[in-house]
């Protein structure tokens, strides 16, 4: 029973398709002037029906205007960590700051040895990732003197020049489920960006999963609160009677936003389902009303 | 004269506003290009691989003049203003990376960097620049005098700038010029053209639907089903007459491979190529009906067997052809065809009477029994070495309601359920012709599926045909319809202009079976518990197929039992597991087979055969334009190609 304090953020999961590519486009410029927060795209090189996600990324923040956009979540192992925070932080640029860094440890490891990426355990997994945000923001931290150097267990930097510094502090947000990404979500990250229905029990495993992130926010020397907790819907439906968790009218999806905002803490409502009128009516309807009743509440 | 503008990416502080407005009015003058340079020596690779490799300098020792920290992203800044501009060439050159991956931090992985690229396309198709070569630097600031100079030598000239005042100037520059006749394809596509192609003598009938690799629908036509493919030029001839054309330009470029694709389905996809010529017939699939009492139908070679059979289907015709509806008519037809009406009705090409092909110098022929009868015996079996086929005419069966099934079945057994699988398929009656599928074990188990049709309308029929195959294994699920013959083929999933995405080189091996023994049953058994082979095939053969004497035509294997398919991951893996099989075999089917070593042509074609073929291939292609499948070379002997003039 927590609520970090964050404002709150509404932002849409688009499916990259290659055959639909506009029609990705589309998608995010329809949330852009629908007024959501957020434009995200899975990050999948291996599959060959997706475009590769860091050029949509570019692509669409140079169609869009006040959205911020993110990969929902980058798969690292493809993604070497010094090329990432070089897009990341040029596309921050050029976008006015309105880049952030949606990151997961790789998942589809088969995909990933077929592209050319290492086969990692699920546990070196979580430490390269842990090596990888560390390089990154060494990249981006231009007051300090010198190249970087990193000597890790995998990745290695030989005294690579820094940046380009980023427009604004770009926001590093987890992809985490296990007990040990989830302390490193609280130990090093900026956000948890999980998705409701890989949740092990849904709703009802949030406390549990929050607090292993507080828990190691505290240990880290930080507050449970510099982590923000996003989460992805992916099933989502506008329909005239109640019919569970965001399916159901404006009214209730507000409602259940406004519970999980105050009880559980999430603060960033980002859904999939790649449908025009959906995504209108999340940022027309759905969203100040959901603003409103958490300030309200806040408020006393 | 085509002139650029060039944006710098280390210039420290830029104003990307400004960079936004410059590539717009750059857009809107007519100027051709804005190319993305990093003056601080850095290389470019997409997605912001910008650091040259892991031995940068440090700071301590670079160069004064450099700027202390990193420019923009190449990529991310190249795909930025792809989207904020509308039709203007982006040039960012790339590097060629290593083909190996490193797994430092700052090196991008090739394929990733492949794709970056493709999905730019998509994004803003033909715009994209990669090659250095495709441009000329100017100096800031260079007089009109010093721009036509550079312009000499066929490129655009691009000229860093930093202000509208700049780019006005450029842009006024090229206004006063003479006109020049704008080229059809913009600098970006142009740019992407392969070597070796003399892309501006493309013959007018087949300019307007040829394809190059800037172009935005090539990704729909560059593979196939399971290849992928990178050809240097589609053409899409429509009638014989601009086949004709086709191979003419053919004929100019034979240092280049040469694809003839129907549909693209076929399984060694031998029709898409790197670098070289496809000709694509996919619009040649007409099909009409010549003479309703012979049953005698004219099909063009881009049809698929599904637009076939639901063509026929209200004369209540149908043609027997493979197993799946997405092939096309020109491979099959021309290979053999061994489908699922085999035992009853033979192979496809045994329905051919007559064909309308295109020959290698360009003559337009008619083959059948009576006209050139040796032409239309090797078409039948050995197609693809004699011509481009542009019509078939083959006499339909009359062909009611058939049984349909697919069977799953589970068995720890594998060598026992291809022995009782091989001894029913063989026993059954004609009307039955039933195909088995398997692959590697999971947990000591395999899933084998039977496809199969029984050429009978009754369901107690149908199902008594079926019952002995129940005994193969344990039976997981099953799905047993009656359908007219167009239901067999409608499963199939229609190509649109998406084309193909075959990922890859297929590796396939293919032989023909005289007898499914106890000792191939457990020999296939060991291939299988390999785990090397993720796809294995028997098609039961006999029946009609064995009623046409092996002479008849260039396809020899009538006496088979079964014609055996497998699938591994590479030559070296699967020619381990496979090659100690082969005294098991005699023969194999061209079309299931990606085997490179020559000496397979010998198992496709036995020696009698294969020099009846060659003497038909010295008189119909002496210069051998059509060997990129299965070739039969007419001059094995000879070192170099004779320089017999090819009639023009």
């Amino acid at each position: 029973m927590s609520d970090y304090g964050h404002d709150l953020l509404f932002g849409s999961f688009i499916t990259p398709s290659a055959s639909g590519a506009q029609q990705a486009v589309e998608l995010a410029v329809t949330s852009d002037r629908s007024g959501l927060d957020l434009v995200t795209f899975q990050d999948h090189p291996y599959q060959a029906s997706f475009l590769d996600t860091s050029t949509l990324l570019a692509y669409v923040a140079a169609r869009t205007e006040n959205v911020h956009i993110s990969a929902n979540v980058t798969s690292l192992p493809l993604r070497p960590p010094a090329v990432l925070a070089r897009a990341a932080a040029s596309l921050d640029i050029l976008s006015g700051g309105r880049f952030e860094l949606g990151i997961g440890a790789g998942a589809f490891w088969e995909g990933i040895a077929a592209m050319g990426g290492r086969s990692l355990t699920a546990a070196q997994g979580v430490e390269a990732l842990r090596e990888a945000i560390t390089v990154i923001r060494d990249l981006w931290d231009t007051d300090t003197r010198g190249g970087v150097r990193h000597h890790g267990q995998y990745y290695q930097v030989n005294g690579a020049k820094r940046g380009p510094r980023p427009a604004h502090d770009i926001a590093v947000w987890v992809g985490a489920y296990k007990p040990r990404m989830l302390a490193l979500t609280g130990s090093v990250g900026d956000g948890w960006l999980p998705s409701m229905e890989y949740l092990p029990r849904g709703v009802e495993s949030l406390p549990e999963m929050n607090a292993r992130i507080d828990e190691a926010a505290e240990g880290a020397g930080r507050s449970p609160s510099d982590v923000r907790r996003l989460m992805n819907f992916m099933n989502v439906q506008f329909s005239p009677a109640s019919g569970g968790l965001l399916n159901g009218p404006a009214e209730a999806w507000a409602e259940q936003i406004a519970a999980l905002a105050l009880e559980h803490g999430l603060s960033a409502f980002i859904i999939g389902g790649d449908d025009r009128a959906t995504i209108e009516r999340f940022g027309a309807e759905v969203a100040p009303a959901a603003r409103d009743m958490v300030a309200r509440e806040r408020g006393r | 004269m085509e002139l650029g503008i060039a944006l710098d990416l280390s210039e420290p502080g830029v104003s990307t506003g400004t960079w936004d407005e410059l590539a717009r009015l750059a857009e809107e003058r007519g100027l051709a290009l804005v190319v993305l340079t990093a003056s601080d020596g850095r290389e470019s690779v997409p997605e912001g691989g910008g650091a040259a490799a892991s031995g940068e300098p440090s700071g301590e020792g670079a160069a004064a003049e450099q700027p202390a920290t990193a420019g923009l992203d190449p990529w991310t800044a190249a795909t930025w203003l792809a989207g904020r501009t509308s039709s203007i060439g982006i040039g960012v050159p790339l590097p060629d990376l290593r083909a190996e991956s490193s797994h430092d931090a700052v090196t991008p992985y090739p394929m990733v960097v492949a794709k970056a690229g493709e999905s730019f396309d998509l994004l803003a198709p033909g715009r994209l620049l990669t090659d250095a070569a495709a441009w000329v630097h100017a100096p800031r600031g260079a007089s009109a005098e010093e721009l036509s100079v550079l312009a000499g030598q066929g490129r655009p000239v691009v000229v860093p700038v930093d202000s509208e005042q700049e780019v006005r100037r450029l842009a006024d520059l090229v206004s006063g010029a003479p006109r020049v006749v704008r080229p059809q394809r913009s600098l970006a596509v142009r740019a992407r053209r392969r070597p070796g192609i003399d892309y501006e003598s493309v013959p007018e009938s087949l300019a307007g639907l040829a394809v190059e690799p800037g172009d935005p629908g090539y990704r729909g036509v560059a593979s196939n089903y399971l290849r992928a493919g990178s050809p240097g030029l589609v053409l899409r001839p429509g009638t014989p007459d601009e086949v004709a054309d086709a191979l003419g330009y053919a004929r100019r470029h034979t240092h280049l491979p040469l694809g003839i694709r129907s549909a693209g389905h076929g399984v060694s996809g031998r029709s898409t190529n790197k670098g070289g010529l496809v000709v694509d017939l996919r619009r040649m699939n007409g099909i009409e009906v010549l003479d309703p009492a012979r049953r005698l139908v004219r099909i063009g070679p881009g049809a698929t067997w599904k637009q076939v059979s639901a063509a026929l289907h209200p004369h209540g015709w149908a043609i027997g052809s493979g197993d799946y509806g997405g092939v096309g008519v020109g491979g099959l037809a021309t290979a053999g065809g061994i489908g699922l009406l085999g035992r009853a009705h033979g192979l496809t090409i045994d329905h051919l009477r007559g064909v309308e092909l295109v020959l290698a110098d360009g003559s337009q022929v008619r083959a059948s029994a009576d006209e050139h009868p040796e032409l239309f015996w090797a078409f039948r079996g050995a197609g693809a070495n004699f011509g481009v086929g542009t019509a078939f005419e083959f006499e339909a069966d009359r062909i009611g309601q058939v049984g349909h099934a697919e069977l799953t079945f589970v068995t720890t057994d594998i060598e026992k359920s291809l022995a009782d699988y091989g001894r029913i398929a063989s026993e059954a009656p004609r009307d039955t012709t039933v195909f088995l599928v398997t692959g590697r074990p999971r947990q000591g188990q395999w899933t084998v599926q039977l496809f199969g049709v029984v050429d009978n309308p009754d369901p107690e029929v149908i199902v008594e045909r079926l019952t002995p195959f129940a005994q193969i294994g344990l039976l997981a699920q099953q799905q047993v319809v009656v359908t007219p013959y167009m239901g067999v083929m409608g499963s199939a999933a229609d190509v649109g202009p998406e084309g193909h995405q075959g990922f890859g080189q297929p590796v396939s091996r293919s032989a023909f079976l005289p007898r499914l023994t106890p000792e191939f049953a457990r020999d296939a058994a060991d291939l299988l518990r390999s785990g090397r082979v993720y796809f294995f095939e028997l098609r039961a053969m006999g029946g009609a197929i064995a009623d046409v004497p092996s002479g008849e035509m260039a396809f020899p294997h009538r006496a088979s039992a079964f014609q055996v398919t497998a699938m591994g991951a590479n030559d070296g893996s699967i020619n381990q597991v496979w090659d100690p099989l082969r005294h098991h075999f005699d023969g194999l089917y061209l079309s299931f087979e990606t085997d490179p070593r020559p000496e397979r042509l010998h198992d496709a074609f036995p020696p009698a055969v294969l020099e009846r073929l060659r003497e038909i291939k010295r008189h119909y292609d002496p210069n051998n334009l059509f060997r990129d499948n299965f070739n039969i070379d007419p001059h094995p002997d000879a070192r170099t190609a004779p320089s017999g003039a090819v009639k023009s």
